[in-house]
C-alpha cells in the first residue's frame, strides 16, 4: 500500500542537474538547503511558498481528546484560511509523539512515538490537506530486536534510517540505527558502538542522524534512553543518578557500509546533526543540550574527520538547553533555540570555527522547533520538547507561531495556541505543497544515489 | 534469630485448598540464610516459577506493552534500577520512590517500603494496577489480557490445573520472585564456614565495626547461623522527614557530562514538578510515632543495588556511611538508636569494605535465568477489553 516509486528518477535527476550545470553552476543546486533539507538530501524540496504544515502533537490528558493528531495548518497567504488549523488527525493513545520524516518520494511522512515505540505511516500527497492514516508499525521493538524510541526519520533511496534512543531491557540509553524499506518493513538493524574507537570509548547512545552523500558520511548523535527522556525535567535535574545517564559522544559513520569511522568525545547530550553543503565547506555541525557547546565537524587536511567545540551558548549553569537548530540556505548562518528561556537565537556561521551569536529573541515561555522556508524569510517555532519536560502550569503555551525574518528581526506572522484549540503539544513540524509537481529535485548527486541503492540493497539481503 | 511462624496464607483472593499440582521444587539456602517459608497455600513448583518467571519479563502486563515488572527491577542492575534515584513508570510517570532490590525478597516480612503490603501473592497488584506504574485498568482486564496471549495458552493450567485467574497471576509471579535467593558471599564463607582467609583484614575489621562501635547490627541484624541484615522494623533515619519538610533547595549541584558540574538554581526550576512528600510508616498505622519511619533494608548484594535509601538519595556506601557518621539527620521522630559515630576515615572505608563483601556468588546465574524468558512478544491486534466485548456478545 504505501509501496512507493522514487518519482525523482535518475532520468528526471540528471535532466535537472544538466540543467543546472547549463546555467553556469557546477554539479549541485546553490549551497545549503535551509531546514527544509534538514531532513534528508534524498527528499524533494520546497523551494517557493510552503502550503501546509504539518505538525506531530502530542495528545494531552484532558485536552480534547487527548490523543496523539497529526496537525494540518494552511501557511499560504494566498489562501483564506491562512494560519488556521485545516486538518487534525488523531491516531490514538499518547505514544510520546516526537519526530516526524518525510519519505524519498515526499509522499509519505513518518511518525514515531518515543514511549509506545509506534510509526505512524500517513499519505500526504494523494490530498496533502487532508493527510490519510495508513499504516502502524506496532512491532517496531520485535522487529529491531529489542529497540525503544524510534526517533529520527531519515530518508535515503528506498529505505529509512531510524534511530532508536533506548531499548527494551533496562530502558537505558544502549541502542542502534534501524533501518526499514518503503513499504515499512524492517531491513536491519545497526548498533551503536559501546567498544574503543580511535581511543574513543562509545557509550552506544543515539539521538539524530545526517548524511553527506558526496562525502559518503554519516553523522550519529546520542542523547539519553526512555528512563530519562520521559522523566519530568525538574525531577531528573535534581536525581543525580538520571544525569549520569547521557550519551556523550557522536559518530562518524562510513554512510555505505554503516561502520563507524570514528567516535568523538562531545559530552553533554549532542542532538541534532545538520551538514552545511556550502561548497567546498562540508562541515557538519550539532550543539550539546547539557554543555550548551556548538560542536562543529570538518575533514582535517588528511581528510579525518575532526570535531571542533567552536562555541558556548548562553550560561552552561542556567541550563539553556539548546534544542532544535536550523541551517540558513546560503549555509552562513543557522538557528538555535534554547528551551529553557523560550529564545531563538540567529548565529553568523560564515566562519564555521569562529560563529558568534547575532540577534536573539523570546518566543514564548518554552520553545524546541524551528524551521525555516528555503529562502529563509520565514521562520516557524513550536513549543513542545517532550511530554515531560515541557513547564508545566502557566509556562506550559503550547503554539505554532510564523516569524517573518528580514535579516534583522522577526516580526510575528501568526500563531496558533494549541491548547486554546484543544490540540495538545505542539512538535515537530513538516511542510508541504499542495502541487507535488512544483516540488525541486533531491538535494543528492546522481552516482551517489545510483551507488547507495545498490549499498541498501545488497544491505536488506543480509 | 526468632521468626515468625508462617501462618496460611490468606490474602485478598479467597483461596481454597490447592491439590499438588506440577514439579515441587525444593530451594536450599545457600550459607547465610536460613531456610525460607514458604506459604502452604502457594507450594513452589517447577512450573509456577516459569510462568512467573515470563510474567515478570513480559512487557505486555503494562496497559500500553512497555512496562514490566523487570523494567524496574532489571535483572542486570541488581533486581533494582542504577540510572534512577527514584522511579518512572507508565509514560515517564513519576514516583517518589526507589525501586529496592528483589534478591532475597521472599525472606521479607512486610514489603514495600512502609511495609504496606504482606504478601507476595498480593503485592503483584499494587504495581500492575497503578496508574503510575502499569496502568492496567483493572483486575478483570489483566486476567482477560494474560487469557488471550498466546504465549500463556496453556501454561495457567500446567502450573495449576485450571485457567488463568488473578490469584493465579500473584502465585506464579510470588513463585518465581521467591527463586531470587542470593547468599555464600564471602562473608558467609568466612563467618559462617570454614574460609578464615575469604575476608582481608580490612573487610574483618569493617564488621567489627558494624557489630561494634558503629551500631548497625541494632538494626541490620546478624544472628548466630545466618544474616538477613535486618530487624523487619521502621526506622525514621531523618531522610524522609528532612524530604518532606524541605523538598526544595536554592540550589543543586548537577552534573552537565562527566566531571562537569554546575549549581542549577531551585528558582529555575519552578515550572516543574514539585518532589511528592512521602511519611512513610505512618501512611499505614496513621499513629505520629511512625511518621518518616522507612524499613529497614537488607544489606546483601548491597554493593551493586545503588543508589541507596527509600528515596535513592545517597549513590554510594561512602555516603551512606557519612549519612550514618553524623548520626542521621535530626528531626522529633529520629530512632534514638542513630547517634554521631565519629568514625575516623579508616573506619569508613572498613565498613564500606566490609559491605562489598556482602555480595552473593550466583548473581550471574540469576540474571542468566530472569533473562531466559522473552520481554517483547507479539501484542494482541485488538485491546483485550475489545476482544472480551466481541467474545461475549458473539456468545448464544
Ligand atoms: C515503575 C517501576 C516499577 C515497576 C513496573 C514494578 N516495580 Fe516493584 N517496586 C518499585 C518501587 C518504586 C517499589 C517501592 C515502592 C514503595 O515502597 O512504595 C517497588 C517495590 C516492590 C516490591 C517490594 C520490595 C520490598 O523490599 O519491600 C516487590 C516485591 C516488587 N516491587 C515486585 C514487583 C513486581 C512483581 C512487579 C511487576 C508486577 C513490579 N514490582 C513492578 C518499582 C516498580
Ligand atoms: C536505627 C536503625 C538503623 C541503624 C542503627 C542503621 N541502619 Fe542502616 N538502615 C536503616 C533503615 C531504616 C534504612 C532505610 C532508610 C530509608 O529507606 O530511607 C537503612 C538503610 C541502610 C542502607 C541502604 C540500603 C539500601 O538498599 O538502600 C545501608 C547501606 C545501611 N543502612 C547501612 C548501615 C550501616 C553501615 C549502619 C551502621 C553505621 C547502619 N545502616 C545503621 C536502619 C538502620
Amino acid at each position: 500500500m504505501i509501496q512507493c516509486k522514487n518519482r525523482f528518477s535518475r532520468k528526471i535527476l540528471a535532466t535537472a542537474l544538466s540543467a543546472i550545470v547549463a546555467s553556469g553552476m557546477t554539479a549541485l543546486p546553490a549551497t545549503s538547503l535551509a531546514d527544509e533539507t534538514s531532513c534528508s538530501p534524498f527528499t524533494p524540496l520546497i523551494k517557493g511558498q510552503e502550503d501546509l504544515v504539518y505538525v506531530w502533537t502530542l495528545g494531552v490528558e484532558g485536552v480534547g481528546d487527548g490523543s496523539d493528531k497529526l496537525v494540518t495548518v494552511d501557511v499560504n497567504p494566498k489562501s483564506r484560511h491562512y494560519g488556521k488549523v485545516i486538518d487534525s488527525l488523531s491516531v490514538g493513545g499518547r505514544n510520546e509523539a516526537h519526530h516526524v520524516g518525510l519519505s524519498d518520494d515526499r509522499r509519505f511522512l513518518w511518525g514515531g512515538g518515543l514511549d509506545s515505540s509506534h510509526i505512524f505511516i500517513f499519505d500526504i500527497y494523494s490530498d496533502p490537506a487532508k493527510p490519510k492514516l495508513v499504516k502502524i508499525i506496532k512491532d517496531f521493538v520485535e522487529k529491531s530486536g529489542g529497540i525503544v524510541g524510534p526517533h529520527t526519520f531519515y530518508a535515503t533511496p528506498g529505505r529509512m534510517i531510524i534511530t532508536g534512543l533506548s531499548n527494551n531491557k533496562d530502558h537505558g540509553g544502549t541502542t542502534a540505527h534501524v533501518i526499514y524499506n518503503n513499504k515499512g518493513e524492517h531491513v536491519k538493524t545497526v548498533h551503536i558502538p559501546t567498544a574503543e574507537l580511535n581511543g574513543v570509548k562509545g557509550d552506544g547512545y543515539n539521538y539524530d542522524v545526517a548524511i553527506n552523500p558526496k562525502k559518503n558520511a554519516m553523522l550519529s548523535t546520542s542523547f539519553t534512553g526512555w528512563n530519562n527522556y520521559m522523566m519530568d525535567l525538574g525531577k531528573m535535574v535534581k536525581d543525580p543518578e538520571a544525569m549520569k545517564h547521557f550519551g556523550n559522544t557522536s559518530v562518524m559513520w562510513d554512510f555505505k557500509t554503516m561502520k563507524p569511522l570514528k567516535i568523538f568525545n562531545t559530552p553533554g547530550a549532542p542532538l541534532e546533526a545538520r551538514w552545511n553543503w556550502g561548497k567546498g565547506q562540508d562541515f557538519a555541525v550539532t550543539t550539546a543540550a547539557l554543555t550548551s557547546k556548538v560542536w562543529v565537524y570538518m575533514q582535517d587536511n588528511k581528510g579525518e574527520w575532526q570535531a571542533h567545540d567552536v562555541a558556548t551558548i548562553g550560561n552552561p549553569a542556567d541550563i539553556p538547553l539548546p534544542v532544535d537548530i536550523s541551517m540558513t540556505a546560503d549555509g552562513k548562518g543557522m538557528w538555535i533555540n534554547t528551551f529553557m528561556d523560550g529564545s531563538s537565537r540567529y548565529w553568523d556561521f560564515s566562519d564555521p570555527l569562529w560563529p558568534k551569536e547575532m540577534f536573539k529573541k523570546k518566543i514564548g515561555s518554552q520553545v524546541n522547533m524551528v524551521s525555516q522556508s528555503y529562502d529563509g524569510k520565514r521562520v516557524y517555532y513550536t513549543s513542545s520538547l517532550l511530554g515531560n519536560w515541557d513547564k508545566k502550569g502557566q509556562d506550559d503555551e503550547q503554539f505554532l507561531k510564523m516569524y517573518h525574518w528580514d535579516g534583522k528581526d522577526l516580526k510575528l506572522g501568526f500563531e496558533i495556541d494549541f491548547y486554546k484549540e484543544k490540540l495538545g503539544r505542539a512538535h515537530h513540524m513538516k511542510f508541504q505543497a499542495r502541487d507535488m509537481k512544483s516540488l525541486k529535485p533531491l538535494h543528492a548527486e546522481a552516482e551517489g544515489l545510483d551507488n547507495l541503492r545498490v549499498v541498501l540493497n545488497a544491505a536488506s539481503a543480509q | 534469630m526468632k521468626r515468625l511462624p508462617w501462618f496460611a496464607w490468606s490474602g485478598i483472593f479467597h483461596s481454597a485448598w490447592v491439590y499438588a499440582i506440577g514439579t515441587p521444587v525444593q530451594l536450599d539456602p545457600p550459607l547465610g540464610l536460613p531456610p525460607l517459608s514458604i506459604p502452604a497455600a502457594n507450594p513452589l513448583t517447577r512450573e509456577k516459577i516459569d510462568l512467573g518467571r515470563r510474567l515478570f519479563m513480559d512487557r505486555r502486563l503494562s496497559h500500553n506493552n512497555t512496562m514490566s515488572c523487570a523494567m524496574c527491577h532489571v535483572p542486570e542492575q541488581g533486581f533494582t534500577s542504577h540510572e534512577l534515584g527514584t522511579a518512572i513508570g507508565m509514560q515517564g510517570r513519576s514516583l517518589r520512590r526507589n525501586s529496592p532490590t528483589l534478591y532475597n525478597i521472599g525472606y521479607h516480612l512486610s514489603l514495600f517500603h512502609e511495609g504496606r503490603e504482606l504478601h507476595l501473592e498480593d503485592q503483584v497488584w499494587g504495581p500492575l494496577l497503578t496508574k503510575v506504574e502499569m496502568d492496567m485498568p483493572s483486575i478483570g482486564y489483566v486476567v482477560e489480557k494474560v487469557r488471550l496471549l498466546d504465549e500463556y495458552k496453556g501454561q495457567f493450567e500446567a502450573a495449576f490445573g485450571g485457567p488463568v485467574s488473578a490469584e493465579r497471576i500473584g502465585h506464579a509471579l510470588a513463585s518465581f520472585q521467591r527463586t531470587l535467593i542470593s547468599g555464600n558471599s564471602r562473608f558467609d564463607r568466612w563467618f559462617y564456614g570454614d574460609d578464615k582467609s575469604a575476608l582481608n583484614l580490612r573487610e574483618q575489621k569493617g564488621f567489627e565495626i558494624f557489630m561494634g562501635k558503629g551500631r548497625c547490627a541494632t538494626c541490620h541484624w546478624v544472628d548466630e547461623k545466618t544474616a538477613l541484615f535486618t530487624d523487619h522494623k521502621f526506622h525514621n533515619t531523618g531522610l524522609g522527614w528532612e524530604r518532606s519538610m524541605f523538598p526544595e533547595r536554592n540550589n543543586y549541584k548537577v552534573q552537565l557530562a562527566p566531571g562537569i558540574f554546575v549549581q542549577v538554581m531551585g528558582a529555575l526550576l519552578k515550572s516543574f514538578e514539585p518532589p511528592q512528600a512521602d511519611v512513610g510508616r505512618y501512611e499505614v498505622t496513621l499513629d505520629t510515632k511512625d511518621r518518616w519511619a522507612y524499613k529497614t533494608p537488607m544489606l546483601r548484594n548491597v554493593a551493586i543495588t545503588r543508589p541507596y535509601m527509600h528515596d535513592g538519595s545517597l549513590s554510594t556506601l561512602e555516603d551512606v556511611v557519612e549519612f550514618y557518621d553524623k548520626g542521621g539527620i535530626d528531626n522529633e521522630n529520629k530512632s534514638p538508636l542513630l547517634m554521631p559515630l565519629k568514625l575516623d576515615s579508616e573506619e569508613k572505608t572498613a565498613l564500606v569494605a566490609f559491605m562489598n563483601s556482602l555480595t552473593g556468588d550466583n548473581l550471574e546465574a540469576l540474571t542468566r535465568d530472569a533473562r531466559s524468558a522473552p520481554v517483547t512478544l507479539p501484542v494482541l491486534s485488538k485491546d483485550a477489553a475489545d476482544l472480551y466485548m466481541d467474545a461475549v456478545l458473539a456468545a448464544p
